[in-house]
């Protein structure tokens, strides 16, 4: 038998049609999320904690659990006919380079539909510039500079609160601490050389102009220092009311340990969060912290209202041996977020995911987080998630402000003067 | 708003900080004196003795006062260890000798620090209670911070002791020989490997005594020794390649250095002045203050 044009036509014909049903007939493909963390490197434990959070957050979106949270009382996405999402994990060593190199293996070579990070502000800029780029969805879970949702992006989403979020909740403390005849008058403002340090002391800055609030020191060192004896002996010499902290966990210590050898007690601690937020920074010197204030976007002790977040706290302590803290807590929700824009959009295509996240509006009982929803605005950000400030008390955190979330009146000062 | 008291104040931390760079900084000094090999595993050297006092200290209860010894015992053990293992091997390349050298201490060092994360996690670690820590002396209003002023007389008596040793003894004369001419000490009889082992383990043992003494002041962590040991290499090229005196010299002036900067820029730009200082004397003197090559 010859075989003419037409056979080949049909019999080709034939095989694309077998071949594509063939590919229906297969199990449903995994959504893939790119996680972009420091993994190694001085903020290595940041990266450990932040794999705990979101495999915990996986597990229950793709098996049942009776908790109400969304995506958890169905196996996988309901919306892609119950695939199960699937982490990929990449380092970026707290280097903003390596996180755009990062950002872009991910998307090419792991065909991630999105990516979540960063811990970094800075390495936040260039992973959310690389998925711009490449029109997929970026969601900063725990990322807090001001300037990251001004730059215009359309693939940028932020579901918890920024630093001027939270230095806001610090003035209005303080202008509620005035209220009640306390003298706060002077600032001292000590923070890191990064986007992070920067955007809030700026922040920070402009709140205190805005109130009347007189910053007598402002003092910006090199994160990683081998010493912070001149910092600490300026800020020593400026001996503030309130000193107000913006330092990862390394720097958090050493300053501690510094001020400690220097002799100088603060009056008063009003920390942005950061170092001031990780258990290791308390192990190593919260017996000279007693009374330090810290912002924060989570409490446990919202437990006692919401037993859901006990239930979910209990899940990731399994898996990490600590309690959920300011940004394990919000890298659980932010995969929480993002899977279920995911599974509205019934797509794993970037527009449509972007579309879908945009489209959010997550009530906050139904979040372990003390934000009242979730809800984007045309930059990306959320502005209805309502930071807390905490209290280091004993040997655990309490909330003390706003009002409406505190469980105990704020020991003020820290130390008497 | 510069007090003398601030000013007194930021030389005196300067001084004892700069006395701990100039300890941390000997060892690899040491050994580029002896072998011209740079060692870019001198930070994770001094991981490693921060990881071991720490250890000791949690484990058995020993204060880093009394382990620094043991420390500087097992670490002296340990860089001898390095050479004969894997520096000795790499000297016997017969082309691009630098290039072979560099990639073998440095994967070392990415070895070490992976190694630590594996065993201990990368998370930061920090010793609670020691008869040091946290303590101060005021003198006036002057604050000296004990665990840095006993790393300042540990530097000296150390420095003491390193010039008596080179200066007086037989091994000292060896080492000098070596150093000199490797090729030639064969003939009078001096084991050249020998030499080599107890350089590297004296280089490591300094290091370590240095890390035990740190361990008590600063957080412990895989990645510790990168930005201290950034310091050592400039320590080492100010005060002169090779030179065990000019890292001595080196250390104390960075230490000032520093401080000074401190106080009249920005405190987030006092590297700059160890870096113009350590850019002047290359231009100026490129075999440092103290070297003879």
């Amino acid at each position: 038998m010859t075989i003419t044009r037409r056979d080949l036509l049909i019999g080709t014909a034939a095989i694309v049609t077998t071949a594509s049903t063939g590919a229906r007939a297969q199990p449903i493909q995994d959504v893939v999320i790119g996680v972009i963390y420091p993994f190694s490197g001085s903020s290595a434990q940041i990266g450990v904690d932040a794999k705990h959070a979101f495999n915990t957050a996986a597990d229950i979106i793709n098996n049942v659990y009776d908790l109400d949270l969304p995506l958890a009382r169905s196996a996988g996405l309901p919306g892609l006919g119950g695939a199960k999402v699937r982490l990929v994990f990449a380092d970026h060593q707290a280097d903003p380079q390596k996180g755009r190199a990062e950002a872009e293996r991910l998307i090419t070579q792991e065909k991630v539909s999105a990516i979540i990070g960063t811990y970094q502000s800075a390495v936040a800029v260039t992973v959310s510039d690389t998925t711009e780029r490449y029109q997929i969805p970026f969601l900063s879970a725990d990322n807090s500079s001001p300037s990251l949702h001004r730059r215009g992006l359309k693939f940028y989403f932020r579901a918890g609160a920024h630093d001027e979020m939270f230095s806001a909740a610090m003035f209005d403390f303080f202008d509620a601490l005035k209220k009640k005849g306390e003298r706060i008058e002077t600032l001292a403002l000590f923070h890191e050389d990064t986007i992070f340090g920067t955007d809030s002391s700026n922040a920070q800055l402009k709140l205190a102009g805005e109130r009347g609030y007189k910053v007598v020191a402002n003092i910006k060192y090199r994160a990683n220092s081998p010493s912070l004896t001149a910092e600490v002996q300026q800020l020593k010499a400026a001996n503030a009311d309130v000193l107000m902290p913006s330092s990862y966990t390394t720097d958090g210590i050493l300053l501690v340990k510094t001020m400690g050898e220097l002799g100088y007690k603060p009056k008063a601690m009003v920390a942005q969060d950061a170092g001031f937020a990780e258990k290791t920074l308390y192990d190593a010197v919260g017996d000279k912290l007693q009374g330090v204030i810290s912002r924060g976007s989570f409490s446990l002790d919202l437990a006692a209202k919401r037993p859901m977040v006990g239930k979910v706290n209990d899940l990731f302590k399994v898996k990490s041996g600590k309690d959920f803290n300011d940004y394990s807590s919000r890298q659980f929700m932010g995969l929480i977020v993002l899977a279920d824009a995911i599974n509205r959009a019934k797509s794993t295509d970037g527009e449509k995911i972007r579309a879908a996240l945009a489209a959010t509006d997550m009530p906050g009982e139904q979040t372990i987080m003390p934000w009242k929803r979730v809800k984007f605005d045309e930059n990306g950000q959320n502005n209805y998630a309502d930071p807390v400030l905490l209290q280091w008390v004993g040997s655990k955190f309490v909330t003390i402000f706003p009002v409406q979330a505190a469980v105990a009146e704020a020991v003020w000062p820290m130390n008497k003067g | 708003m510069l007090s003398a008291e601030t000013i007194v104040q930021s030389l005196a931390s300067g001084l004892l900080m700069g006395l701990l760079y100039g300890l941390i900084a000997v060892g690899l000094a040491l050994i580029f004196g002896l072998m011209d090999v740079v060692n870019f595993a001198h930070g994770e050297f001094l991981m490693t003795a921060m990881y071991a006092t720490f250890g000791l200290a949690v484990l058995v209860g020993l204060d880093p006062l009394l382990s620094a010894p043991l420390v500087a015992a097992a670490l002296f053990v340990f860089g001898a260890l390095v050479y004969l293992g894997i520096v000795r091997f790499a000297m016997r390349a017969k082309k691009n000798i630098g290039m072979v050298q560099i990639f073998t201490t440095f994967g070392l060092a990415i070895l070490m620090q992976g190694l630590a994360q594996f065993l201990f996690t990368p998370d930061y670690r920090s010793i609670a209670n020691s008869w040091l820590g946290g303590k101060t002396l005021s003198v006036g209003d002057i604050f000296l911070p004990v665990p840095q002023l006993a790393g300042a007389v540990v530097s000296i008596a150390t420095f003491g002791l390193l010039y008596f040793v080179i200066n007086r003894t037989d091994f000292g004369r060896a080492l000098e020989a070596t150093r000199e001419d490797a090729g030639a000490v064969a003939l009078v009889g001096i084991d050249r490997n020998r030499v080599f082992a107890i350089g590297w383990g004296l280089g490591a043992a300094l290091v370590g005594l240095a890390g035990a003494i740190m361990a008590t002041f600063f957080y412990i962590y895989p990645d510790v020794g990168s930005s201290f040991a950034l310091i050592a290499y400039v320590t080492v090229a100010l005060g002169g390649f090779g030179s065990v005196f000019g890292a001595f010299a080196g250390g104390i002036i960075i230490g000032l250095v520093e401080a000074i900067t401190a106080m009249i820029l920005p405190p987030s730009l006092k590297s700059v002045g160890i870096y113009s200082v350590y850019l002047a004397v290359v231009f100026l003197r490129p075999r440092g203050l103290f070297g003879s090559i």
